[in-house]
């Protein structure tokens, strides 16, 4: 059996994709290598840009439980942030009167910049842990908090309608179904927020860690070291694209009624 | 069912609603009257506008009534609002799926409401669903079926908590006319074998004749302008009847060819106090 014309443009849709981002990432490894070799003959320092063999020691002297140190601090503060983000959008969501209170408190906050608030941490609390969590939650859970309220006004008049006629409890509607419904929202905020979190862990740490990749980078700034720099960032983005996939493996799983 | 649906009774029930905009009061229903006895099945026709979705609403228990009261039994369905959980389900015009829940996951979701044990919630859905033609498909999401089969769901939905009293708006309407007719006989055959008082809110007047044991006419905010128990109407005479609900409706004044019931007629201003305010 043939196959059809659009299946045939599926089918090599699903190889044209991987081959392009081979082919660009292999064009930058390319382009990295010569300027290494070249950099002498440019005027470049040799430490500025190092060559991938130089890099490939620098993730072999990688630490492990600074990675762990790291995505810990990362999927606790989301934790905290999401539950603090939920818990503020239902109770703004059945106040009104809160919401008008709350949402300009919001909005300011979420006008500050992360070094902004990485200055208040380390001026406003002694321990380490506690500046580094501070920051992540200031600027995660208010991400949360907006996303997942805008879900919740966004359910369907149609079903809140249906939902209310059959005289749920609170607590049912909540669980039946404002949850369901804004399952979608919360697996993008999700996703949003690894991103941020991932970069503002980085800069919390920087300031006064003395574990973390955040730490890392730091002592190999100290050193002039631009493959550890290069090695540690290679982590973090592993690390991104590792905590993506697994969110996104569970949303499939969760929202299989959508495919 | 145990001892039966309560009657209805509906006392100079008057709704005015302020409009956003310009803060003006609108008056959706101006003082009706109403008694539905248990198990008829009443269809209740009007022009748009006319107030039909405000009294289903007001049904429901969700909207307060300015003035007057609902009583079902001796109880208000929105002051009394949690007595009704079980006892009152509704059809409306879009099926209402939950997406995300299976055929059976939708038709059990009252059954969970009420707190029946899971495998009695499963059971009955499943009963329902088989009987209403489903049986193939209770774990087919909302997506994968047609119109008429989620409205199907929608209707297994409702009679699977066996109510008291079933209220319908409009929901065969947007359905093809075979579908519609064919799902119009399912729902009177299930409402009778189920003892439940029914009201169904159309603007097609072959379902109320084809549906109602009685049929009331709705004129502007809700003034009966005529109450016809089809019984007395042979079906040979089915097309008059059509025509002259259909003058009823265009001049908004009862056709000579109709006569009102004396338990469907407009109260008189400023009657009685409301029990419900």
């Amino acid at each position: 059996m043939s196959l059809s014309h659009e299946e045939l443009r599926e089918t090599t849709h699903g190889l044209i994709f991987p081959r392009q981002t081979i082919v660009s990432l292999l064009v930058f490894a390319v382009a990295w290598e010569t300027l290494s070799h070249l950099a002498p003959f440019l005027g470049i320092p040799p430490f500025a840009v190092p060559s991938f063999v130089r890099i490939a020691k620098s993730i072999n002297t990688i630490t492990p439980i600074d990675i762990v140190v790291t995505l810990a601090r990362v999927i606790a503060a989301l934790i905290a942030s999401f539950v603090l983000g939920l818990a503020l959008a239902m109770a703004m969501y059945r106040s009104d009167s809160l919401d008008k209170y709350l949402h300009p408190m919001i909005r300011l906050l979420m006008a500050v910049p992360v070094v902004s608030w990485i200055l208040f941490a380390v001026l406003w609390f002694p321990g380490v842990e506690f500046r580094i969590c501070f920051v992540l939650v200031v600027v995660c859970g208010p991400v949360f908090l907006v996303d997942t309220l805008d879900a919740m006004r966004g359910v369907p008049r149609e079903l809140r309608h249906m939902m209310q006629s059959f005289r749920p409890t609170t607590w049912q509607y909540f669980i039946k179904l404002v949850l369901p419904a804004i399952l979608p929202t919360v697996f993008t905020s999700w996703k949003i927020n690894i991103s941020l979190a991932i970069r503002v862990v980085t800069i919390a740490e920087l300031v006064g860690a003395v574990t973390g990749i955040g730490h890392q980078l730091s002592v190999a700034q100290e050193l002039f070291s631009v493959a550890d720099v290069f090695a540690w960032t290679l982590v973090l983005v592993a690390l991104l694209f590792l905590l993506e996939a697994m969110v996104a493996r569970v949303e499939a799983r969760v929202l299989r009624w959508r495919t | 069912m145990n001892s039966g649906p309560p009657p209805i009774e509906v006392r100079g029930l008057r709704k005015v609603f302020r409009q956003t905009t310009t803060g003006q009061s609108v008056v959706a229903i101006d003082r009706l009257d109403l008694t539905i006895s248990p198990r008829e099945v009443v269809a209740i026709v009007g022009q748009t506008g006319c107030g039909k979705s405000t009294f289903f609403d007001l049904m429901i228990g969700l909207e307060a009534p300015t003035e007057g009261f609902i009583h079902i039994g001796d109880k208000s369905p929105h002051a009394d609002f949690d007595h009704f959980r079980g006892k009152i389900a509704t059809v409306f015009q879009q099926d209402r799926l939950l997406p995300w829940r299976s055929a059976l996951d939708n038709a059990r979701l009252p059954l969970e409401l009420i707190g029946l044990s899971e495998e009695k919630q499963r059971e009955r859905a499943l009963t329902w669903l088989t009987r209403l033609g489903l049986g193939r498909f209770t774990n087919a999401y909302p997506h994968e079926l047609s119109g008429g089969m989620r409205q199907r769901v929608a209707i297994a939905r409702a009679f699977a908590v066996e109510p008291d009293i079933l209220l319908a708006d409009e929901a065969f309407g947007h359905l093809d006319e075979v579908t519609a007719a064919e799902l119009r006989d399912t729902f009177l055959k299930l409402a009778r074998e189920c003892g439940s008082t029914a009201i169904l809110i159309t603007h097609q007047l072959e379902e109320a004749i084809a549906v109602g044991d009685r049929i009331v006419v709705f004129g502007q905010s809700a003034k009966p302008l005529a109450d016809i128990h089809v019984r007395q109407w042979p079906k040979t005479k089915h097309k008059v009847l059509r025509e002259a609900i259909q003058a009823t409706l265009q001049n908004n004044r009862p056709d000579p060819r109709l006569t009102i019931a004396p338990n469907a007629r407009s109260s008189p201003r400023r009657r009685g106090s409301s029990k419900d305010n």
